[in-house]
């Protein structure tokens, strides 16, 4: 190919398509640059909330003009995509503001290096949500992962976080590793990598199931689902907390993302096995935190419970949803509600442990309410979207994940799921009692409540609130983001 | 802004002021949760009034967009009424609420603030179930109600407390998901959410489909009610409540489970209501016997009360399910009648507790002698609730005794004989408390009712003399919308009975 046809593939259409992805990647050299000299330290904040800003401008503007498919058909700008990217520069705006004050003195020197991580992964998040070819996928995939093995690990002092980093690292390189076999296996049963020529060309044969099976493997290992789940907790509890907000979100997000673009590989007879793998997920999820006593990794679990749940739209799809893009609704609100609920609640949490509450243990949450009114609330609010009550966002979510099954004709498994989630209100309750109905535990109460560095918290204070109004305003007037579904 | 919105959501904004007054102004706290359910009383009365029940029509009719489910687009609505079969569950949440709030100056001293918020958040959430007339916007009032009580348990109650309430939280949720599978189905199935337009259509769907969705409503609303086999979270949730927990719950909670029943199960579905209505009226009956011999065993007087619950919603269940005007009209008189009595013996036994602070049944005995006037309520709420004629229990029993008897007359006379079990318990535990010889020291100087405490159930005392004598008035709300409804069960009894061929039971009945 000569260089004229490759400045050809990036014309104004496709400029616009990538712009997203030029402008976290500028942002991420002016970042690196910044932390060399001493004098611009003071610059890191405001380069990386101009950047996500600039970068979400930016999608949203994709979102309203639909640049489409570009670059030989690799990559695609279209609605669902931007929409996806939103919600992933929300997650990591999220978890950096979390991040704030959140590490201990001695892993401070590394913040700009960590921030910068921390801005990647929204580059890898989108190229995976928008990636129409199952290489640019790839790329996505490991621009998301490496910056993540290393985040998994930043508090280095700590024996839980660098386990936390490792086993990460080492379980995502197996999942790295089926999809590219998967991946060569479909491209030699089909003589192609373009999702939309696959499609065209059908897979049939063993070849390409088995490819098929590997790329769905990785890819249940990214949003944790059984029997891919056993890394979650101990990974999810040994990270820095801002780190688990956005591995829970946005890493979840980008991997349902694209998976519902390859929804079309799983043969439709597959729907109910589909069905039968999310409500284990479910099963496994919801009673492995029912066990936990701390709240850290109880959410990791319930992680995997939504996991499971979100994956129901594709069993509702392949058994014949009559409403064609239903499973892309309801995976889009569904993500966008647990974005601010779990971010929110992983927020709250980093935010008390900074606070010198030092443990995120059930016992620590006794009596809060009382010494902290609005954490309290808050959380509360998180709590019961996790669990769908109406109001806020999570039920809507519920709502749609299930009328996508009840659509199909798949009613046992709705109910199935419904019950399931019953179960899940047991733990969700659990932290609710803790904070309203138990007094302070003799323990704490002896400590002095350490609002030792009070005022600087505001960011993350701020953030949580937002996300607990925004879970509010998704359950009550739910028009303004349902009516802007692509 | 119109009627029913003002009415929904006054106390919510009794709520909001609640929050912003701090939490150690604790005369403020009551005086605004006071007012407001005091407003919200003569609003309710007011609406009562104007209500027209000879009309079988929504009336007082609210509907503004809400949101548009994304695909389908069927739209949610914000909408609003009452009609003949919701119209005195209204005026009962509404009339209620300021006795369980003066209630609360006896027995709720720790953290008042929160426990204002709760009980006015709750009336909203009650009031909503009651006049939601779009079935999204129903569920989102229906779940939402749990959370409040859920609180009150769970702060304000005795002992075992966090069980009471986890358990209460988690059998209502477990129906309430079901149901909400059957919600999302009928919903797609004709492709609206109003409830009026669905209760006119579901009738045409094949039965064996309506059995389903009727199967998966019934479930949510008989764990509320609750009907027998689910009955096991109410006596805990009753017992370790605070009193006035008990009150609205007994009073105004599971109503909505009944109310539930009438509407979602009978109005919506009648085929299949016709198809399982023995069923349902042999476990009214047995829960009417059930109850009561559970009741007899009790030690705790409130448990007993509870127990007693039981038995009574047995009545109103096998009255509903009879499918006669006189049933129906009975079994919804009867659930404001078990609101008040029951509300009353829940109140007069807090009154006791605050005093004693003991429910156990052998350490009363006597108190007649030392509290002339608590005994002269305390009679009074047990006759109400024993039915005794010329008091309300008995105009409500009656009728339903009369429908049943019409429908299925072997159920009826095992209910009768739970009259007969009802007056015994409620007898023995009166004569246990107030007479015989005074055994405990302690109740030799118990101080009587005071004014606050007369005056807050006098308005139930009117009405349930009110109503003993002259039902008709109340009666009357229901007229309209109970001629359609017995209207539409005659054609699906028809239509069963013409597609069976063969002459039913049910015909040589009628």
């Amino acid at each position: 190919m000569n260089p004229q046809d490759l400045l050809q593939l990036f014309d104004d259409r496709a400029l616009a398509a990538v712009a997203p992805l030029l402008a976290l990647a500028i942002g991420i050299i002016v970042l690196l640059l910044s932390g060399v000299i001493r004098a611009f330290e003071s610059l890191r904040a405001p380069i990386v909330v101009a950047t996500l800003a600039f970068t979400g401008w930016l999608v949203a503007s994709n979102f309203a003009t639909v640049p489409g498919s570009v670059i030989d058909g690799t990559y695609i700008a279209d609605r669902a995509s931007s929409a996806w990217g939103l919600l992933f520069v929300v997650a990591t705006l999220l978890a950096w503001l979390f991040s704030h004050r959140y590490y201990a003195e001695s892993e401070r020197p590394f913040q700009v290096e960590h921030d910068v991580l921390m801005l990647t992964t929204p580059l890898g998040m989108m190229l995976m949500a928008g990636a129409a070819n199952l290489i640019v996928f790839f790329i996505g995939l490991e621009v998301l992962s490496i910056p993540l093995y290393a985040l998994a690990s930043f508090r280095r002092s700590r024996a839980r976080s660098v386990e936390a980093g490792l086993k990460y690292f080492l379980l995502g390189a197996f999942a790295a590793a089926f999809f590219l076999y998967g991946s060569s296996l479909i491209y030699a049963a089909t003589g192609s990598l373009q999702l939309a020529e696959i499609k065209a060309i059908g897979l049939h044969g063993p070849l390409a199931l088995g490819g098929v099976a590997l790329v769905m493997a990785s890819l249940f290992f990214k949003i944790s689902v059984f029997p891919f789940h056993l890394w979650v907790p101990d990974v999810y509890q040994g990270s820095p907390t801002p780190v688990t907000a956005l591995m829970a979100t946005g890493t979840k997000a980008a991997a349902f993302a694209f998976l519902i673009n390859t929804m079309f590989m799983l043969p439709k007879s597959a729907a109910l096995a589909v069905a039968v793998v999310a409500l284990v997920t479910m099963a496994l999820g919801n009673l492995g935190a029912l066990a936990q006593t701390d709240v850290k990794r109880m959410l990791a679990y319930s992680g995997i419970a939504h996991a499971g749940t979100v994956l129901l739209v594709v069993a509702g799809t392949l058994a014949g949803d009559p409403e064609s893009s239903g499973a892309l609704h309801a995976a889009l609100f569904y993500m966008g509600a647990y974005v601010f609920t779990a971010a929110g609640a992983f927020g709250l949490l980093a935010l008390l442990e900074r606070d010198g509450e030092r443990f995120t243990t059930l016992e620590a949450l006794k009596g809060l309410a009382q010494r902290r009114p609005f954490v309290a609330a808050a959380l509360t609010i998180f709590m019961l979207s996790l669990g769908g009550m109406p109001l806020t966002g999570g039920f809507l979510g519920k709502w749609m994940v299930f009328s996508s099954l009840v659509r199909a004709g798949l009613i046992w498994p709705a109910v199935v799921g419904a019950l399931l989630s019953v179960i899940a209100f047991g733990y969700y309750l659990r932290v609710v009692i803790a904070l309203y109905m138990q007094p302070v535990s003799e323990r704490d109460a002896a400590l002095p409540s350490g609002q030792t560095s009070a005022g600087s918290a505001a960011p993350a204070a701020i953030a949580a609130a937002v996300c607990a109004v925004l879970v509010l305003v998704m359950g009550t007037l739910p028009g303004l983001f349902l009516d802007r579904l692509p | 802004m119109d009627q029913l919105t003002l009415i929904t959501f006054l106390p919510l904004v009794g709520a909001l002021l609640v929050l912003l007054t701090p939490a150690s102004q604790e005369k403020a706290l009551r005086a605004i949760a006071l007012v407001t359910t005091l407003v919200v009383a003569v609003l309710g009365v007011q609406l009562y009034l104007a209500f027209d029940g000879s009309s079988a029509a929504l009336q007082f009719l609210v509907d503004k967009a809400w949101f548009v489910l994304p695909g389908s687009a069927i739209p949610v609505r914000y909408k609003l009424g009452v009609d003949g079969l919701s119209i005195l569950m209204v005026a009962l949440t509404a009339v209620m609420m300021p006795t369980v709030i003066l209630s609360t100056w006896g027995h709720v001293h720790k953290r008042v603030k929160e426990f204002m918020l709760w009980m006015l958040v709750m009336q909203t959430g009650m009031l909503g179930v009651f006049v939601a007339h779009d079935l999204v916007l129903f569920y989102f009032f229906w779940e939402v109600s749990l959370i409040p009580l859920y609180f009150i348990v769970g702060i304000w109650g005795g002992e075992r407390r966090l069980y009471a309430t986890i358990k209460f939280f988690l059998y209502t949720l477990a129906g309430s998901l079901v149901m909400l599978v059957a919600v999302i189905a009928i919903i797609y199935q004709f492709r609206t959410a109003d409830i009026p337009t669905l209760c006119e259509q579901a009738s045409s769907l094949a039965l064996s489909k309506q059995v389903w969705l009727f199967a998966a409503f019934a479930l949510a609303f008989s764990i509320k009610v609750p009907l027998l086999p689910f009955h096991t979270w109410l006596a805990d949730a009753h017992t370790e409540a605070p009193t006035s927990g008990s009150v609205v719950l007994a009073g105004v909670l599971l109503k909505m489970g009944t109310y539930g029943l009438l509407r979602f199960g009978i109005d919506m579905f009648p085929g299949a209501a016709l198809e399982h209505a023995p069923l349902f009226m042999a476990l009214g009956a047995i829960g009417i016997v059930y109850g009561a011999f559970l009741a007899m065993a009790q030690t705790d007087v409130k448990r007993l009360i509870a127990c007693s619950s039981v038995s009574h919603l047995g009545y109103v269940v096998l009255g509903m399910f009879a499918l006669t005007y006189a049933g129906l009209s009975g079994s919804i008189l009867q659930m404001v009648n078990h609101g008040i009595s029951t509300g009353l013996l829940f109140l007069l036994i807090g009154m006791i507790y605050e005093r004693r602070h003991t429910r156990a049944l052998d350490q009363f005995g006597g108190i007649a002698a030392t509290m002339p006037i608590f005994a002269f309520f305390l009679v009074f709420t047990v006759l109400s609730s024993a039915a005794l004629p010329g008091l309300n229990g008995f105009v409500g029993e009656y009728l339903i005794l009369l429908g049943a008897f019409q429908a299925k007359p072997l159920w009826a006379i095992i209910a009768v004989l739970g009259v007969i079990f009802g007056a015994v318990y409620l007898l023995m535990a009166t004569r246990r408390v107030l007479f015989g010889p005074v055994t405990h020291e302690e109740n030799k100087h118990l101080e009587d009712l005071n004014a606050r405490e007369v005056v807050l159930m006098l308005p139930l005392v009117i009405l349930a003399v009110w109503i003993g004598f002259q039902p008709k008035p109340f009666l009357d709300r229901t007229q309209g919308s109970l001629e359609r409804l017995v209207q539409k069960i005659e054609v699906a009894r028809g239509a069963q009975n013409a597609s069976l061929e063969v002459p039913t039971t049910e015909e040589s009945v009628r």
